[in-house]
């Protein structure tokens, strides 16, 4: 649109186009002389670029406002030439810019975000241990004003949202045939929920729908079937491996280090206590330990070192030894070293010889650290 | 005549992290930290230990972003810049505490330790690590198997058959192309097991795989041998479980022989103790303290008051409890055998990390454990799951149950309020993924370049260990960066590919990042 209504204004005056001409003329011969740019400048012809680019952004603005202003019909002449002085400057600016082009169009990870929905409509389960699953959904809009509608046509008002769970164990679930269910109202915000199922080995589905005032319930989706691990030992037992209740828990005990002779139910208790004990992965070491940052010293403390710096120069070709070690001097003959200084007295000897080894030049600071 | 077996399994794992526009990124120290304290000293013992004509087994296990890692010229490039950059500090330091001699003891120390993994790294080894453990895995004596293409948990995407298939099937084809042969073994993510995952271990001819306890315990059947026999499942793939006495004597932080006092403590680093100037060009370039691997003080016990580390006196812990160690599965074996009536096998997993990283003897422990295993016993022998299965080819059949070695035993360490909402995402992702995968069958030279890459950015958001991250509370933003950016160039690639818009120079770029799986092959995903 903005590029229609400058088409408009160029036809207006014959003079813009050819000062355009002439710029372009200029700019083209700069083309070639323009130095190819070399790559570790490449952050200063970004930021070159922006910056052309902001000013262009700037004269377009202005460009616009003026354009609304001979609309209302304004100091007509007087407009045309501003309008020309800056379309020939943008063409200016723009070509310049293009010096520094863009090397592709960029992608902003950062700039991205997660969208709040796909538009889908689904609750998919999730498990989280014997005793939960997880739970998360996305309602379609128009399903759910036509479910809405639908209920109301039959005179239903709509109470709640719940999530109503069945267990479906061994069942070929029809929607009416569930073992038992139970609702959990949620808020029309939440989008997910940890679904307390508190039994291990059953399997699951879960509906989210809508209960109207009667108490009837009103499909909005169904969710995928899931089973929750079992807690303990199987009731099956394989014939040709046959093995007793009690070698079972005899060789448990043994492979938890709990000892022999504890009842099942026991032993179940300190399996549980075993799992919350457990470290491999979440807890301190391993791969984790990337992840511990230094620990919390107590609230309070004061920690105090001293450290001496001895430094010094002479000729760069002598040979210095501080503590009778030869050190190494800078280029400029410059030596600088670094001690800690525990409590007590040192004698710190430096000696330096100069490079035809005729004169000697010592100098031995000595330095008493006492910490009270 | 031995009384039974022990496997020692290692898993050597790190999220992949490579960031080729930054010329200092502090999450890349992860691997290098991990190389000085764990991957080099490793190699020193094991290529010792050929060298002495020990025999020994291990099982190791290197996740296939480690593995990625481990062959990219630029990490390598940069570890080696760390490594000297290591060495000028500890020159420093052997000078700075010439007037303490329990301090400059110890700088001498690191001096010759960062000299040694300078040595195996850049010289012996050519930076060409995965050498060195493919000469072991041809001698016999290491196992190499792998992992979870991106070390994604599987039990929270098995909703996808086909996102399992890719996060297994990249694996394999990695392994093959860097080792030559088809991996025997597989490590699942956290030992996260979901029933029916074998099946796709079954499509790439894995043999074995490993569980938590409760996996077989809990499994059905009821295990005639709890977890000292390997069950199969009824795929076929065995699978073993993880022994809780060996684990709880290493892992626990109150019973576990990594706490003794005498140990080297962990948080004490130099990097955050001395004066700011002088350790100023060793720490991060913005000014912010981070460990440099240095650390003079020992645990020495509930007190911040931290004495000098003694290397003489913790080595000689680190034997003892090795002797320990041993004399506990001799008793074991001794004791499994006359039950069971048969050898059985004592699993023990860890993560690499844990030995060197995490407890800086943990390497000269396992040492002696390994030496001590072969000259001063019979009761028991070090074994791989693949030469037990050998041994033992008749096993019961069962359906283990959904279990992982996280805390509390199941999948509440990556599915809790601080990560949960990545799910979804990663769902729509992974939907989106098969449907390109189904869409293009005969794409073009670049469209396949685009899906190749997709699949690429799927995978790397899977990673576990941006979850465990969130969970745990530190580097958040670093792991939300890192599920954004691969989220935001999933998501980009996937339009310009709809709307046949791709643009080259983009996806090059892409590529230049997140440059691992060469050979990683889009129509996994296909359902």
């Amino acid at each position: 649109m903005r590029k229609k209504s400058r088409q408009a204004q160029t036809k207006k005056t014959g003079r813009t186009k050819s000062s355009r001409k002439v710029s372009a003329k200029k700019v083209s011969s700069k083309v070639k002389a323009a130095p190819r740019i070399p790559l570790l400048t490449r952050n200063i012809e970004r930021d070159r670029r922006q910056s052309f680019r902001a000013k262009i952004d700037r004269l377009r603005r202005r460009l616009l406002i003026l354009e609304h202003q001979s609309a209302e019909g304004k100091g007509e002449r007087q407009l045309v030439r501003e309008v020309a002085k800056i379309e020939s400057e943008i063409q200016r600016l723009e070509e310049r810019a293009s010096f520094y082009p863009a090397p592709h169009k960029k992608l902003e990870e950062s700039a991205f975000s997660f969208p709040s929905g796909y538009g889908d409509h689904k609750i998919v389960l999730l498990v989280r241990d014997p005793w939960w699953i997880h739970a998360y959904w996305e309602v379609n809009r128009e399903v759910e004003e036509r479910t809405l509608h639908a209920m109301r046509e039959k005179g239903l008002s709509p109470q709640k949202s719940v999530l109503r769970v069945y267990d479906v164990t061994g069942i070929d679930f029809n929607g009416r045939n569930a073992h038992r269910f139970f609702d959990i109202g949620v808020s029309g915000l939440a989008k997910n929920w940890y679904i307390e199922v508190g039994e291990p080995n059953r399997d699951f589905i879960v509906d989210l729908g809508i209960v109207a005032h009667d108490g009837s319930f009103h499909l909005l989706c169904r969710s995928n079937r899931v089973t929750t691990p079992r807690f303990g030992m199987s009731e099956v037992v394989d014939e040709e491996w046959m093995t007793s209740e009690d070698d079972y828990w005899k060789l448990f005990g043994l492979s938890g280090g709990y000892g022999i002779g504890k009842s099942s139910l026991e032993m179940k208790e300190f399996f549980k206590k075993h799992l919350l004990e457990q470290v491999s992965s979440g807890g301190a070491s391993g791969f984790a330990s990337f992840f511990k940052m230094k620990e919390k010293e107590r609230s309070f403390w004061l920690k105090v070192d001293c450290e001496l710096i001895v430094y010094g120069a002479t000729d760069p070709k002598a040979s210095v030894s501080v503590q009778h070690q030869p050190i190494r001097l800078n280029p400029d003959g410059t030596f600088s070293l670094r001690y800690t200084l525990p409590d007590g007295k040192q004698e710190i000897k430096i000696e330096a010889k100069s490079p035809d080894e005729v004169e000697t030049r010592r100098v031995s600071p000595i330095v008493t650290r006492q910490t009270v | 005549m031995e009384k039974g077996y022990l496997a020692i399994v290692l898993h050597a794992h790190l999220p992949y992290v490579r960031h080729p526009e930054h010329e200092f990124f502090l999450e890349e120290h992860w691997l290098f930290e991990a190389l000085t304290e764990t991957y080099l000293p490793l190699i020193d013992i094991f290529d010792k230990l050929i060298e002495d004509r020990v025999d020994f087994r291990i099982t190791l296990s290197l996740s296939p972003t480690l593995l990625s890692m481990l062959l990219d010229p630029l990490l390598q490039g940069r570890y080696l810049r760390h490594l000297d950059k290591l060495l000028r500090l500890t020159e420093q330091e052997i000078e700075r505490t010439r007037w303490q001699p329990e301090f400059h003891k110890l700088a001498l120390l690191y001096h010759h330790r960062f000299q040694k993994a300078r040595f195996l790294f850049a010289d012996r080894y050519q930076k060409h690590l995965l050498q060195a453990f493919k000469r072991y895995q041809d001698l016999g004596v290491v196992e190499l198997i792998t992992c979870g293409a991106t070390h994604g948990y599987l039990p929270l995407t098995s909703l996808y058959r086909s996102a399992v298939r890719a996060q297994v099937g990249t694996a394999v084809t990695l392994y093959r192309s860097v080792f030559g042969q088809n991996p025997k073994g597989f490590w699942l993510p956290e030992c996260g097991y979901h029933p029916g995952d074998d099946e796709v271990l079954k499509e790439f001819h894995i043999k074995y795989f490993f569980v938590d306890t409760h996996g077989i315990l809990f499994g059905s059947p009821r295990p005639k041998f709890g977890i000292f026999a390997p069950v199969y499942c009824r795929s076929g793939v065995a699978c073993f479980g993880r022994d809780m006495e060996s684990s709880k004597s290493v892992w626990s932080a109150i019973e576990g022989y990594p706490g003794d006092h005498n140990y080297r403590d962990f948080y004490r680093d130099i990097g955050y103790d001395l004066e700011f100037d002088y350790i100023r060009p060793y720490i991060s370039p913005d000014g912010h303290r981070m460990n440099t691997g240095i650390k003079y003080f020992k645990i020495t016990g509930e007190t911040d008051e931290k004495a000098p580390y003694v290397p003489e006196a913790a080595l000689k812990k680190a034997a003892e409890h090795a002797g320990n160690f041993m004399f506990n599965r001799e008793k074991q074996a001794e004791h499994l055998e006359r039950i069971m009536g048969r050898q059985p096998i004592v699993v023990a997993p860890y993560d690499a990390e844990l030995f060197g990283h995490w407890w800086f003897e943990g390497p000269d422990w396992l040492n002696f454990l390994i030496r001590k295993i072969h000259y001063d016993q019979k009761a028991i022998k070090l074994i791989t799951p693949s030469e037990y299965l050998k041994r033992y080819p008749k096993n019961q059949v069962m359906t283990p149950s959904l279990s992982s070695w996280g805390w509390k035993g199941y999948s509440e360490v990556w599915l809790e309020g601080s990560n949960d909402w990545i799910y979804r995402h990663l769902h729509k992702m992974t939907e989106k993924m098969i449907e390109m995968a189904n869409a293009y069958k005969a794409p073009t030279a670049l469209e396949r370049r685009v899906l190749n890459q997709m699949a690429r950015e799927l995978l790397l958001a899977q990673s576990s260990d941006w979850a465990f991250i969130l969970k745990t509370g530190t580097f958040v933003p670093y792991a939300n960066k890192r599920i954004q950016d691969h989220a935001a160039r999933f998501d980009r690639l996937y339009h310009d590919l709809k709307n046949h818009a791709v643009d080259e120079g983009l996806l090059s770029e892409i590529e230049g990042k997140d440059a691992l799986f060469p050979q990683i092959d889009y129509r996994i995903y296909a359902s």
